[in-house]
């Protein structure tokens, strides 16, 4: 056991106010403080509007649509997404995209891995991998037919894709996904 | 991983939003205040825990929540800058039995609170006030006059 006495004497450790009550007040500070405040509540305001916009994904300003020159295939989608929160892309499909009774279309392997697609609506009667993604195979008769892909992005960042009605030209993307 | 990003992220984030929501989340608290602190904690904890609902990852959080608390608690004890910034200074809103506009207007104070915390100080009537004193926890310490 230590035999120091304890020597720290008892005094404020606060200016006083009017030399009178030791506050510690220190007006220069709550100034800037208050100055702070005005910027942050503009920054918040700031933030609810991108998001209202959409720019942090599930807006107006997310949303997305690409075509072919044939307008064989239209996709929809967001471009902007957030991690772990279900979005629907879909895949409409002009009459250039019908062939003999069936429609062929190639989807990139990181619509898979890193945005997650969960689910494919309607079901391909046959699917098949290679050349580094999925070449789902669906019977069709005519225009317009949609199939919709349910996706869950994992993980955040920018992810590139690929979309293709085999033999097509194909429609090459990019989705933003934020934390 | 995710969960102690998402922690320490959240922390940070309510500190941020509840100290520029001036001082009477803690202390002072009415039902309306309740309502803000019940509604922005139950809103951070669906993003710090995610799916993952595991006692692994809900005692991750936890400790990683723990941990920033000491840190910032450590980091207050050594500098007075970082205290002020955290927690604010006190501030007088009577000053010799003078009421102080600039505070009252910019903590959105109203004379109602003053009063208030004076009866709960024994003081019956605001002129009798010497010093009122909005301290850093929100609480209003009242001096009458000798």
């Amino acid at each position: 056991m230590s035999a120091q006495p304890f020597t720290t004497p008892v005094e404020d450790s606060v200016p006083k106010t009017n030399d009178e009550l030791a506050i510690g007040e220190n007006l220069d500070f709550q100034r800037k403080w208050w100055r702070f405040e005005r910027i942050i509540w503009i920054f918040f305001a700031v933030i609810l509007l991108c998001d209202l916009l959409g720019l942090f994904g599930r807006g107006w300003l997310a949303k997305a649509e690409r075509s072919t020159p044939d307008n064989g295939l239209i996709l929809k989608y967001e471009r902007i997404e957030r991690a772990s929160t279900p979005s629907i892309m879909t895949l409409d499909f002009g009459p250039a995209a019908i062939q003999g009774g069936r429609i062929q279309v190639f989807v990139s392997n990181s619509i898979v891995m890193p945005l997650g697609a969960q689910r494919i609506a309607p079901q391909p009667q046959q699917s098949s991998v290679g050349n580094g993604g999925i070449t789902y195979t669906f019977a069709a008769t005519q225009s317009p037919a949609a199939v919709q892909i349910a996706l869950e992005p994992s993980f955040p960042g920018l992810h590139s894709f690929r979309v293709q009605v085999v033999g097509r030209q194909p429609i090459d993307a990019n989705i933003f996904v934020v934390p | 991983m995710a969960t102690i990003i998402h922690a320490v992220l959240g922390y940070f984030v309510l500190i941020i939003v509840v100290r520029v929501l001036k001082r009477r989340a803690g202390s002072q608290m009415t039902l309306f205040e309740f309502v803000l602190v019940f509604l922005m904690g139950g809103i951070i904890i669906l993003s710090t825990v995610g799916n993952d609902r595991s006692v692994t990852n809900c005692t991750c959080a936890v400790i990683a929540v723990g941990l920033m608390h000491r840190s910032v608690s450590w980091a207050k004890s050594k500098s007075p800058r970082i205290g002020a910034v955290l927690d604010g200074t006190p501030l007088a809103v009577i000053k010799q039995g003078e009421w102080q506009p600039e505070i009252m207007n910019g903590m959105k104070l109203r004379r109602e609170d003053i009063e208030a915390a004076g009866r709960s100080a024994g003081v019956t009537k605001p002129e009798d006030i010497d010093y009122a004193v909005l301290e850093r926890n929100g609480r209003i310490s009242v001096f009458p006059k000798d």
